[in-house]
């Protein structure tokens, strides 16, 4: 009780420094934005990624009780079914307050353009969005309805696509090295995956029930979870860091020494890689710890720290680097500059976000 | 001694002049769709004019232009060609560009890029205007949820700034940032006030809101939330003087002549002879855009 109460109270806070940014974003647009022409995308876009994958993730795990009907997970599904409709919101949320104009969302559904992979998401989480939706009411009212199952079947299918299709959004643009990766459509989805475990791990360990007996094995069997997909998106990180160096192509090592040796190292070395992965690793691997519901629920926590820093150094650093290295001096303004730190409208809307995302 | 009956021509030219300018004025200050009606009406046809053997570039591309203007839209290829041994990296271009469409602070479509060969002192200095490239195969276009980024009848890359809602992934697909996005900021916002002493933000800021007729449309920067506010910007060939049968802006203000501007597909034209020469190069050919923009080395 005392950390639910904590966590309302530090909830509340974050919504009304949340407030403060939403009001200064609708008052004055973009103008307090620290991203500009150059680094044209921010902390927004990489929460939106952020939030968007434990989304899918979180319904993946829901079809473990709802699909599957796995009885060491039966039970769970309603609080994944809620985790994947709060961080769609929170993620929509994210990416709207980031459009040059916000009134204008509506033209997506009626001028779509369906070559862009960005209209095909919107399209594909709105549908997604729904489904979770009417799962979530059907579950509520009876889980036995007979719609629930088909329901879970193309949500399932479209958690791993638009996982996937976020992976395609950026990998698409071969104007940048970096996120030009063939496979980020099928990295995504176990990213996503794993960003599900660790919301489960912090529902389960922090907030489960407390009478429940198949509790230290559900985190036990989630921990373990965790464990393979952080050794699996390691795998992934090396591949794709160790490509992109070996290849030589300058904007692409640029990008991949600003991630690893830039400005930002800390949060790469520190946040990514120290306390959002071997952390986790070296925590989850034991069982008795794994068992704990407050070890497993706040190595969940930061498992969850840990995708939300990797999403900021996918989007930021391919943008730092210049297209053409003499733009860097080319013409003198704040807007035109290839470095980057959120300002703090940024961080009170993205705080609000998450403040919000917690209160229910 | 000035001719006095030329002396009355000239003040009378001057008053003709001054009054046009208020009006012009006036109709800044009014709806926009009006003031282009005003703008429409006060402006001449530019003269024609005839290119001879050894006569100015910006005469021959003149001359070109009013050509290649009584073909069909999709018979003519606009290009631009730079050369570059020719550049002198002035960016009068930079600036007479920005004054055309009156860019706001952070909004810029061709930039100089500058480079320094060599170690003190013996360097050399290379620049490198770049406007946007107008690609044939542009990445920039398909990327857009809402269509609101096309190639035009003239094959030129437009932004739709009334669709356009400024979700910035074209910027992201450019592989020559040739896009900016407009922020809102002005030029004069925390100028000093001080009635009767010195004209201050107000009338500067008037100034800075008044509109900009790319695209043949009158984009005034009436509020924080209007079009071209919140948009993706980029060079579109002043279209809207291409459509008056004027050159665009960056290549009439090249004090080099560096710059060359017309119909690729007339074979007579300046352009279609530059783009022949072996010299020529486009940036990042590598990358299959088929940029319109060719360069002269």
């Amino acid at each position: 009780m005392t950390l639910k109460r904590t966590l309302y109270a530090l909830a509340a806070l974050a919504l009304l420094f949340g407030v403060w940014g939403v009001l200064v974003r609708l008052t004055t647009g973009h103008e307090n934005a620290a991203y500009g022409s150059y680094v044209v995308w921010g902390l927004w876009v990489a929460m939106y990624l952020f939030f968007v994958g434990i989304s899918a993730g979180a319904f993946m795990f829901a079809t473990f009780d709802y699909l599957f009907n796995i009885p060491l997970f039966k039970g769970t599904g309603r609080a994944a079914l809620w985790g994947a409709l709060v961080t769609l919101a929170a993620g929509l949320l994210s990416i709207w307050f980031d459009l040059g104009h916000m009134e204008r969302i509506w033209e997506v559904y009626l001028f779509r353009n369906p070559f862009s992979v960005m209209a095909q998401m919107v399209w594909g989480y709105t549908l997604f969005g729904a489904i979770a939706l009417v799962s979530l009411i059907l579950v509520i009212q009876s889980e036995k309805s007979a719609w629930l199952k088909p329901l879970m079947i193309v949500g399932l299918f479209l958690s791993v696509f638009l996982s996937g299709g976020v992976g395609a959004l950026i990998g698409v643009q071969a104007a940048r090295p970096y996120w030009h990766i063939g496979l980020f459509p099928a990295q995504f989805p176990v990213f996503s995956l794993a960003s599900g475990a660790g919301l489960m791990l912090v529902v389960v360990g922090l907030f489960g029930a407390t009478d429940d007996a198949r509790r230290p094995q559900q985190l036990w069997v989630l921990g373990l979870t965790t464990v393979v997909l952080q050794l699996v998106k390691i795998y992934f990180l090396w591949a794709d860091f160790s490509q992109s160096l070996y290849g030589g192509i300058p904007m692409n090592v640029a990008a991949v020494n600003e991630v690893m040796f830039g400005t930002y190292w800390w949060a790469f070395w520190i946040l990514q890689i120290g306390l959002g992965t071997i952390v986790p690793l070296v925590v989850l691997v034991q069982p008795k710890l794994a068992k704990h519901n407050g070890w497993a629920g706040w190595m969940g926590v930061l498992v969850l720290v840990g995708f939300a820093v990797a999403r900021a150094n996918i989007v930021f650093p391919a943008l730092t680097v210049p297209e053409l290295e003499a733009l860097r001096t080319a013409f003198n303004d704040p807007r035109l500059g290839y470095s980057y730190f959120p300002s703090l409208m940024e961080w009170a809307v993205t705080l609000g976000i998450v403040g919000l995302a917690n209160t229910p | 001694m000035s001719n006095p009956a030329t002396a009355t021509v000239d003040r009378r030219t001057f008053l003709k002049s001054a009054g046009a300018a208020v009006a012009f004025v006036t109709a800044l200050n009014t709806e926009p769709g009006r003031a282009v009606a005003a703008v429409d009406d006060r402006l001449a046809a530019p003269p024609s004019v005839e290119a001879k053997k050894g006569s100015d570039t910006l005469l021959r591309m003149q001359a070109e232009l009013q050509r290649a203007l009584q073909k069909k839209p999709g018979e003519r290829r606009w290009v631009m060609v730079i050369d570059l041994r020719k550049c002198v990296g002035c960016s009068a271009c930079t600036i007479s560009c920005v004054a055309e469409n009156k860019l706001p602070p952070g909004v810029v479509y061709r930039p100089v890029m500058e480079q320094e060969i060599g170690t003190y002192p013996n360097v050399t200095r290379t620049f490198l205007p770049k406007p946007c490239m107008q690609c044939d195969n542009p990445p920039c276009v398909p990327v857009c949820p809402v269509e609101a980024t096309y190639k035009d009848e003239n094959g030129v890359v437009v932004i739709d700034y009334d669709q356009c809602i400024g979700c910035r992934y074209c910027v992201t697909a450019c592989p020559y940032a040739a896009r900016t996005f407009d922020f809102g900021a002005t030029y004069t916002r925390g100028t000093a006030e001080a009635e009767g002493v010195i004209v201050g933000q107000a009338t500067a800021d008037n100034y800075e809101r008044a509109a900009n007729f790319e695209y043949r449309e009158a984009y005034a920067r009436a509020g924080r939330d209007e079009s071209p506010i919140g948009n993706v910007r980029k060079c579109h060939f002043c279209l809207h003087r291409l459509a008056e049968g004027m050159l665009p802006a960056c290549t009439t203000t090249c004090i080099g002549r560096a710059t060359f501007f017309g119909d690729a597909n007339d074979t007579d034209s300046l352009v279609s002879e530059l783009v022949a020469s072996p010299n020529v190069m486009r940036l990042k050919e590598d990358l299959g855009t088929e940029p319109r923009v060719y360069y002269l080395t």
